[in-house]
């Protein structure tokens, strides 16, 4: 019998002990083969134009896959080592040599991992496929159909893992000669000290997790801290205190809790409380580092998933904010223009909700009263007329009517942002004419345009009058403004708009903008849904394992439980409490974490985020419901099936 | 006297059909209330075969067992699982205790887990704990106290939830000769001041010795009934060994 029979039939025999292990490998695959094969896709290509942006995205997001792949399938790997140290230490006992043993080990990894790169490659084609459908659609592209299994992709997939395979059989071969034959025979470590818990640390997790919210959650601005420390070291600070907190948090504050929750014997001394609380107690210091590990992994995948989702979410509402008419463009040639409005009227697929043309000025206007150091001195202004914006703002359904007198002027500024854009209300500000000086004042503003951002950058609006007055000395620009309906699917009729009209004409088109912004964005969020799904699901894999793991340790606990009287119904409730708690606090301290970072950016960027976050937030929880149902229930089975 | 065990042509057969081992054949056994019976016998004999179906462990291939009125065949799952806590107490071997607890909260374990309220358990493992002499060890946890000690929390938590049977599986096998002597000193004086019943399974005829009654099972049968009845522990002590002598294959361990 060769070593490698030995290896082929210990597989056969094991092959529950060895499912885990190779299913987590197959997975490692699936995603990093697909993930490959979609950056090499043709389709995808061809449509992208070759964009780097895409494909530098691709590069780097495959780095950040095969940097996690290798640490999931190398923890894995050393939990399914740990489960044979037996069985090794059985060989070595019969008196095979260690490079036998050595040798066998590596022949078994070797052969799991060639197996599980054909079917991983496997699966992944045909997953690859539904992907890039996917991510086409995300992209607001139309599916071509003919997807092919890239060659190039195989051949990186097959380097890359045979690398890691190679790695990880090595790993299994120099599990011999790390351990000591009586180490290899020893049961668990018996009597592990009950964790210590000092007030102070606890009291310190807070402190930090508290600073760090703090300083993240500061006015960018005109805060001191950020200012002190700069925006470079102080992002720094706030991840290590955040961190750090974790840590305590997990490894002494909930070891304080649970120890003061002890101290009330009513709750604690009733039923089968008083086994939860001090297993718990128990495995608390062994658990903190893994789940501060899995909180910060779980708080980075929700921060990067939401912004690529609320991005998504936000692209129509942003696109619309900034293109508030369909199309927009300066009347440049009489004859361009009537040639845009018959394109329009002919269109079979669009109706024409309104056509405006609107006179407006252009003009430089000295803003030195704005007193702001971002926007300078000299802005140039599209001025608009109190009747025409009046008439605009009707349309475009804002409820709003403005009656400007003399030299009051309201400034519409899209871009709005607190703390950084001027205070205009009240401001004084002057426009030059060719003769004199116009001053004016701003009363008011408002936080959308009736014009597209493109066409029309900064626009004001003031009185009639004065409208009437400058016009006469300065000529007026005509603006054309079109309204359509489905103007989110109109690629064709901006394509043939483009064609006509001038570059001078600064033509700006909602739809344009709107398929840009899909086109980054689902990009965006197909990276982060991915990675997200991978880290999730490594995350998950994580404490399930190290469950697993600990509950081959509880079976003789729970066996005595059993003897004494204790009901199955009872031990299952048990565990079910003490694995919610695991679960729940890395999940918990993950979210608070992501809702500070995202609240933070929401601040910094003026969005919204709730609605894509929350449903981010509800997608993680579920799935990790699930991964929490699948522990209970494993761990449960290993614990009883006793007999 | 109440009786607390009742059995009848109980039988224990392992392994399927062809392959069938019958463990226990045809056993008849009744304990008394306030009884301390020894069940003793050769290796693979049965003994502890028996504790287990005794303690619902492990359930009979058929027979009748009666504990305390009640019949133990019948009973479902979780229904074994209330009597077992309310109405047996359990010395093992190995002690069984949990290492996650204090040897406080392992004795009270069973009353906390039938949920007697905080004050009457507090005054009942004060009380056991002098019974025992293991006061000045019960905040300490398992691993920091010697085996003799352990095996007396276990005894404590056996008998803190004053059980109608109480049933240790070579309750010395792991102690060394001063522990065991102190222990089984301590298990007879239960018995006779408190009147507990105790059936004890050892292969050790020092241990026997203290029994009043000691049941001798050979090759899954009953085998012979020895009874103290008056005589010292030391002549006690040689009757039974002259009776393994005679079942053969059984240890002679000497003081």
């Amino acid at each position: 019998m060769t070593l490698f029979s030995i290896a082929k039939k210990n597989m056969k025999m094991n092959f529950r002990h060895y499912f885990l292990y190779f299913a987590s490998m197959i997975f490692s695959i699936v995603i990093y083969f697909t993930f490959v094969s979609l950056k090499y896709d043709q389709t995808i290509q061809a449509t992208s134009d070759g964009s780097t942006k895409i494909s530098s995205a691709f590069s780097g997001a495959a780095v950040v896959l095969i940097i996690f792949v290798a640490i999931f399938i190398w923890y894995s790997n050393s939990f399914f080592t740990r489960k044979r140290k037996k069985e090794v230490g059985l060989y070595s006992l019969l008196g095979v040599r260690k490079k036998q043993i050595g040798q066998m080990l590596f022949y078994e990894n070797l052969i799991m991992g060639l197996l599980a790169l054909i079917i991983g490659i496997a699966i992944g084609s045909v997953l690859s496929k539904l992907f890039v459908a996917l991510l086409m659609k995300l992209m607001g592209y139309e599916v071509v159909g003919n997807f092919s299994i890239s060659i190039a992709a195989i051949i990186n997939t097959v380097i890359v893992f045979s690398l890691i395979t190679l790695i990880a059989s090595f790993q299994g071969y120099r599990l011999i000669y790390r351990f000591k034959l009586i180490e290899l025979f020893q049961a668990e470590k018996e009597g592990e000290k009950e964790s210590s818990a000092s007030f102070l640390i606890a009291l310190l997790s807070i402190i930090l997790i508290g600073s760090g919210y703090w300083i993240a959650l500061q006015n960018l601005m005109d805060s001191k801290v950020w200012r002190t420390l700069g925006l470079m070291v102080t992002p720094m600070v706030i991840l290590v205190t955040v961190v750090l907190g974790t840590y305590f948090l997990f490894s002494t504050l909930t070891v304080y809790l649970l120890k003061l929750s002890r101290k009330n014997k009513k709750s604690y001394w009733k039923g089968i409380n008083i086994i939860g609380t001090s297993q718990l107690l128990y495995r608390m210091k062994g658990n903190a580092r893994t789940l501060t590990v899995i909180a910060v992994l779980s708080a980075t995948t929700l921060t990067a998933v939401c912004t690529a989702y609320s991005m998504y979410y936000n692209n129509r509402t942003n696109a619309e904010k900034f293109n508030p008419n369909s199309f927009m463009f300066i009347d440049t040639n009489n004859h361009v223009s009537q040639k845009v409005q018959s394109i329009v009227n002919k269109s079979k697929n669009h109706q024409v909700i309104y056509h405006e043309t609107i006179p407006t000025l252009e003009m430089k206007a000295d803003i030195t009263g704005f007193k702001n150091e971002f926007y300078g001195n000299e802005l140039m202004y599209t001025v608009i007329s109190n009747h025409d914006f009046n008439k605009l703002a009707k349309e475009q359904k804002h409820n709003e009517n403005l009656t400007l007198k003399g030299n009051e002027a309201v400034v519409l500024d899209a871009t709005y942002m607190d703390s950084i854009s001027p205070a205009y209300v009240g401001s004084a500000i002057s426009f030059k004419t060719n003769k004199k000086v116009q001053h004016i004042t701003v009363t008011d503003f408002k936080k959308y345009s009736v014009f597209n951002l493109y066409t029309a950058q900064n626009s004001i609006v003031i009185s009639d009058e004065l409208f009437a007055r400058l016009q006469s000395e300065i000529k007026p620009l005509n603006i054309e403004a079109y309204k359509i309906t489905d103007d989110d699917d109109a690629k064709q009729l901006s394509k043939d708009i483009q064609a006509i009209v001038p570059e001078k004409a600064n033509l700006s088109s909602f739809y344009a903008n709107y398929a840009t912004g899909l086109e980054s964005s689902g990009l965006m969020i197909f990276m982060g849904g991915f990675l997200g799904l991978v880290f999730l699901a490594a995350t998950g894999s994580i404490i399930y394992f190290k469950q697993l793991t600990e509950a081959g340790a509880d079976k003789d606990r729970y066996e005595i439980l059993h003897k004494i009287g204790v009901k199955k119904k009872e031990i299952r409730k048990s565990i079910a409490k003490q694995i919610l708690f695991i679960f729940v606090l890395p999940l918990l301290a993950g979210i608070t974490h992501c809702a500070v970072a995202l609240t933070a950016l929401s601040n910094l960027m003026q969005t919204n985020l709730v609605v894509p976050v929350v449903i981010c937030m509800g997608i993680y929880t579920i799935a990790y419901i699930v991964y929490y149902f699948l522990t209970v229930h494993s761990y449960y089975k290993i614990v009883i099936k006793t007999k | 006297m109440k009786t607390i065990l009742q059995a009848k042509n109980v039988e224990k057969v392992f392994g399927a059909k062809g392959n069938a081992f019958t463990a226990l054949k045809n056993i008849t056994l009744e304990i008394k209330e306030g009884e301390f019976v020894g069940v003793m016998g050769p290796s693979g004999a049965g003994k502890s075969t028996l504790l287990n179906i005794f303690s619902t462990i492990d359930a009979a291939s058929s027979g009748e067992i009666n504990i305390d009125g009640k019949n133990i065949v019948t009973m479902k799952e979780e229904q074994l699982s209330d009597f077992r806590r309310d109405k047996l107490g359990f010395i093992f071997q190995d002690y069984n205790l949990l290492d996650t607890l204090t040897v406080r909260e392992n004795i009270l374990l069973p009353l906390a887990l039938s949920n007697v309220p905080v004050k009457e358990i507090e005054t009942r493992v004060e009380k056991i704990a002098d019974t025992f002499g293991i006061r000045e060890i019960l905040d300490k946890y398992p691993y920091h106290i010697s085996g003799g000690q352990k095996q007396r929390a276990a005894a404590s938590r056996a008998i803190v939830t004053n059980p109608s049977l109480i049933l240790a599986d070579e309750p010395t096998g792991a102690l060394d000769s001063k522990s065991a002597t102190s222990l089984l000193e301590s298990l007879s004086a239960l018995n006779e001041n408190n009147k507990s019943t105790i059936m004890m399974v050892t292969h050790d005829a020092f241990a026997a010795s203290f029994c009043k009654r000691i049941v001798f099972i050979k090759d899954g049968q009953l085998y012979k009934e020895l009874h103290k009845e008056g005589q010292t522990r030391k002549v006690f002590f040689q009757e039974v060994l002259d009776v393994l002598a005679s079942l053969g294959g059984g240890h002679n361990d000497t003081i």
